[in-house]
């Protein structure tokens, strides 16, 4: 019998609100074990070169000062392979090469933060520079590109009745959560415990137990709470290893938190590019060919690829596609996942360029969208899962009033601004990995579920807790869901918007269980009401089990559990991940629409208006949902007007690492912004029907933008960000 | 930071005490914190002279207005008579930082800030300004936020501040304490050009206080305003901005008073444009006509051409608004 669903699909609050608001919450940095003391890196003030010399002692004078680890005297650490991404990892303090600006060269540990700081600013580190390459335009691309194709784009597009040949180009952006990185590491001989901002303590178990050539089964790392990540916590720096090996070398605690300007080289960003797009169709707007060549930045010593290409190649129907990606090796920190990666940069490109064709063409955008939405993934030539992209596109130009766009560009004003509508596509693969998740009911009614994941905003503890009561047949208060320790059953990492698929369908595969074996024993258990009816009529509400049919039939979990002198229950519950070879093609879809103002003589953009319409299927709690979207429309007016972080190509200084300088939307250049989900579930996708929300969200919102402010000045910008430079 | 002595001052003689013995004077600390956390700024003692009775905000005699240099810059934006005098000064100081900044930081701190330039506050960069004769690091490198007006080939840096472009507007002075007695300077003559010293960055002497800030009386009635122009709705400084005062009698402008920020590596006043306005009946074409001049002798670098063009434009979008459109 399926369980009645209660709390899955309401608005809950977080559960957690209380304890962040409040400032309860822990976060990595907030641990100070007995004895901790205080790392502060110096990071090369030179681009690619060798350290010559380092000069500690003005350093080692000062008082509380307990060591100051360099190359010249840190532990020789055993050799790593590196798993992920191709490469050789970065490892921390064991040679004098210097890889990119801003890479740790030394840490001092002192006794107290002050003291450790103002030594870290008194130690000479001497350099042999050598000239830096940092800028992709500039570059030569690796040999070896990444291509895809299918059909003849090329001698398609040769005779295609409409062409368009357009270059694209994105900044790189940072992640910049409010949290910033930190470690607390403590080492119990040969036991390692780690507080740290992390998406994935599992994850930070196994690098710092390859870094340190110790079995994982002696670390724990624990992470509770997340103050924001965007991706950034995804992977586990070079800092987390130097803490590590700092408390060794001290033998005390140890603490170690990047400064908001180490943020923006040590823990990955969005790569920069350069994307060169060629689209061919018919007068009828149907897409006969596309072409597509993308460079994109990535470190000498590691190889980051992202997903940049899959909208090109899936979102519409067209016969013939060619596609390279090119990584162009800099001597810049390695990228990393930020969110909506890949699809996000990805959709810029390829949303602009359907906007250019359907003006070419006299077409209304979503029409010419219309026009070529596939009959099945051409990509994979798999059925789509569910593919609920053209009620997007209904819902959202219903609900934002799509019909009173004038398709002429500069035609309408108000006052100094000129208004333009603009929208864009969105999609990003719907992810699901292994996940276990344990669930112990006690005899008091009160269940407590956990999974090593992680919440980085999302609110994963409120989810998990509706759909873990919903299981169980509880109240969200008689669910406790706790996350973020190594120790708890294993999850993948909470990035790829996989966390609700997966963890989820192992917390009600595991809660499930818990309720079928306490089911069990009622039917079974001759002083049971329950005694003798069938298990499969009986469902539970409130800690209750009763009949479906004859609801006063039943007793609650408290009476079944005291009775048969059980103290608990418990149940693993597991769930597989995606079958190897998937029979469906699974992706979740976005439409997003924005209005923009134009300031005609100033050229200001100022976002007036966004509606988001998404069909990511079940949504188990839309006010969470609701945060998603608006932080990430958020993200996304960073994305196309803002965001940029601007390198000195002459020694690979990034000029503007703080949040003065580099610029995200204030909450003046937050708009009003509305939210709207497609009913529907996707049990093709994983047992709890979902496809994942947090990524789809930002894919698409800075060419929904770009579009409008095509819209509003007849000015085509294929650059983000948009700057008033390039609309004077 | 750097490790520093802090003492708090009961009056202003002891305040001066302190600072001729070199101490640097700190009241919110917005500034002079954040550059001392990167190691910019070493001050081996701090005088905290946030004591001072230097809080009020009086009408002169003339009818101008003297602002007390401890003054927060949220106060003085709020007050009835900085509201209703001049509107300009209000709406700079609202167009600032932010509100948790302006509660703290102060009228005399205001106009002592340092510049924004990524390379002055990079302590590994080339900088004249922090370093003399290490070199302009902006030159050549990222300087779409640099100045195009008053630029030397030591510096390019821009003054920060958005309320010292409105008391540059208004000739503002500033009155100064210091151990050889008060002095008053006019505003034009309080922060200097970089020329071969951009290190040296005010009139001030070593020791001196600033006491207040005063604007003289204008000619009644005076509209008045300020825009700021930047990529963001809030929260950054101006890659452009405007300070604009017109006092119009019998349908001619009789006095103009503009300036320009975000621009100069000082507050940049525009005398050929109040040239160009002062005898002429307001217009359009006016407006339009004299903002062609905001520009003049600007020497734009790698990133920050469009300044010039958009100075222009920023210029007369707020003579328009100041003067109406006509």
């Amino acid at each position: 019998m399926s369980q009645p669903q209660a709390a899955v699909g309401a608005a809950a609050p977080r559960v957690d609100a209380r304890l962040r608001v409040t400032g309860k919450a822990k976060y990595a940095a907030d641990n100070s074990p007995d004895g901790v003391v205080h790392a502060v890196l110096v990071e090369s003030s030179v681009g690619r070169g060798r350290v010559t010399g380092i000069d500690a002692r003005a350093a080692e004078a000062q008082t509380g000062v307990l060591k100051v680890i360099s190359h010249l005297n840190a532990p020789e650490l055993p050799p790593r392979e590196g798993q992920f991404p191709p490469g050789e990892p970065l490892r921390p303090l064991q040679d004098d090469r210097i890889r990119f600006f801003g890479q740790p060269v030394a840490v001092v540990v002192a006794t107290t933060l002050e003291t450790a700081q103002h030594a870290a600013s008194l130690v000479e580190v001497s350099y042999d520079a050598e000239p830096v390459s940092t800028d992709i335009s500039a570059a030569e691309p690796a040999d070896d590109p990444e291509t895809y194709a299918r059909g003849d784009a090329d001698g398609a597009l040769e005779s295609a009745p409409v062409r368009l040949d357009l270059t694209y180009r994105m900044a790189r952006n940072h992640h910049n959560p409010i949290e910033p990185a930190g470690t607390v590491a403590r080492w119990d001989g040969d036991r390692l415990t780690v507080w740290e901002k992390t998406q994935y303590v599992q994850g930070t178990v196994f690098t710092l137990s390859a870094e340190f050539g110790i079995p994982p089964d002696s670390i724990r790392v624990i992470s509770p709470f997340v103050g924001g990540a965007f991706g950034s916590a995804a992977r586990t720096w070079v800092q987390s290893v130097i803490a590590a090996l700092a408390a060794r070398e001290v033998k005390r605690p140890v603490k170690l938190v990047l400064t908001r300007r180490q943020l923006y080289f040590g823990v990955g960003f969005r790569p920069a590019y350069e994307y060169e797009l060629r689209l061919g169709g018919n007068r009828q707007g149907r897409l006969t060919a596309s072409a597509h060549d993308i460079r994109t930045e990535s470190s000498r010593y590691e190889r980051h690829s992202e997903h940049v290409l899959e909208p090109g190649r899936m979102l519409y129907s067209t016969p013939n596609v060619r596609q390279a990606y090119r990584h162009v090796p800099l001597d810049v920190s390695t990228p990393w996942f930020m969110r909506g990666p890949g699809y996000a940069s990805g959709a810029f490109p390829v949303e602009t360029a359907m906007d250019e064709l359907a003006h070419e063409l006299g077409l209304d955008p979503i029409e010419l969208r219309l026009r070529n939405e596939p009959a099945d993934d051409e990509s994979t030539n798999l059925p789509f899962s569910t593919r609920r992209l053209r009620d997007c596109y209904r819902a959202g130009a219903r609900e934002f009033g799509w019909h009173r766009r004038n398709p002429k560009p500069r035609s309408t004003r108000d006052g100094d601004w000129l208004i333009g509508m603009g929208m864009a596509a969105g999609v990003y693969d719907t992810q699901r990995s292994e996940a276990q998740a344990s669930v112990r009911l006690d005899a008091d009614g009160i269940a407590l579920v956990q999974s090593a994941t992680s919440d980085m905003g999302p609110g994963t503890a409120t989810s998990m807790t509706q759909v873990a009561a919903d299981a169980l047949g509880l109240t969200m208060r008689q669910v406790t869901f706790r996350l973020g320790d190594s120790l708890m059953p294993p999850a993948p990492v909470h990035a790829g918007s996989q966390t609700m698929a997966s963890v989820g369908s192992a917390v009600q595969d595991g809660c499930d269980k818990l309720r079928k074996q306490a089911i069990t024993l009622a039917v079974g258990d001759e002083d049971s009401p329950l005694y003798g009816a069938d298990a499969a009529d009986i469902v539970v509400r409130g800690g209750r089990l009763y009949v479906k049919n004859n609801p006063t039939r039943g007793e609650t979990y408290q009476r079944l559990l005291a009775r048969n002198n059980r103290s608990h229950l418990e149940a693993m519950g597991s769930y597989a991940g995606a079958s190897e070879a998937e029979k469906f093609s699974f992706y979740a879809y976005a439409a997003t629409f924005a209005e923009v103002a134009v300031d005609a003589h100033l050229g200001l953009v100022r976002v007036r208006r966004m509606v988001g319409v998404y069909d990511a299927a079940r949504i188990i709690n839309p006010r969470l949902a609701d945060s998603q979207a608006i932080g990430a429309m958020t993200g996304g007016i960073g994305h196309a007007l803002l965001e940029h972080t601007v390198t000195d190509h002459r020694d690979g200084r990034i000029v503007n690492a703080n949040l003065a300088d580099y610029l995200v939307p204030t909450h003046a250049d937050m708009p009003e912004m509305k939210a709207i989900y497609i009913e529907g579930e996707d049990y093709e996708a994983d047992p709890i029907g979902v496809k994942g929300l947090g990524e789809i969200v930002i894919v698409g919102v800075a060419p929904a933008i770009a579009n409008a402010v095509f819209n509003a000045t007849g000015r085509r910008v294929r650059e983000l960000p948009i700057k008033p430079e390039a609309l004077l | 930071m750097y490790p520093f002595t802090y003492t708090k001052a009961a009056d202003t003689r002891e305040a001066l005490n302190a600072g001729r013995g070199g101490g640097r004077y700190i009241a919110g600390g917005t500034t002079l914190v954040d550059l001392m956390r990167e190691t910019v700024e070493r001050p081996e003692t701090l005088v905290d002279i946030s004591a001072l009775p230097l809080r009020e905000i009086t009408v002169t005699k003339s009818g101008g207005l003297r602002i007390g240099a401890l003054v927060s810059m949220t106060e003085a934006a709020a007050h009835r008579g900085v509201r209703a005098l001049y509107p300009v000064i209000s709406e700079a100081l609202e167009l600032s930082a932010s509100a948790q900044l302006r509660n703290m930081a102060t009228i005399g701190g205001n106009i002592m800030q340092r510049t924004r330039c990524t390379y002055f506050r990079d302590v590994t960069a080339d900088c004249n300004k922090r370093e003399p004769g290490s070199g302009c690091a902006a030159q050549e490198g990222f300087n779409r936020s640099h100045a195009i007006l008053g630029t030397s080939d030591s510096c390019v840096a821009t003054h920060p501040s958005d309320l010292a472009v409105a008391l540059a507007a208004l000739e503002a002075t500033v009155h100064l304490r210091g151990p050889d007695g008060e002095r008053t300077l006019p505003f034009a003559d309080f922060l200097l050009k970089p020329g071969s010293t951009p290190n040296r960055e005010q009139a001030a002497r070593p020791g001196e206080l600033i006491t207040a800030v005063e604007i003289p009386a204008h000619p009644r009635p005076l509209k008045s305003g300020y825009l700021k122009v930047r990529d963001r709705q809030s929260y950054e400084f101006a890659l452009t901005s405007a300070a604009v005062a017109l006092h119009v009698r019998g349908g001619v402008i009789r006095e103009a008073q503009v300036a320009a920020g975000g621009v100069g590596t000082v507050p940049w006043k525009l005398p050929a444009v109040e040239e160009a306005l002062v005898g002429e009946r307001p217009s359009d074409r006016l407006w339009t006509e004299a903002a062609e001049h905001a520009a003049d002798g600007a020497r734009p670098l790698t990133h920050n051409r469009f300044k010039a063009e958009l100075l222009k434009r920023t210029v007369e979008r707020q003579l328009r608004t100041v003067g109406g459109s006509k």
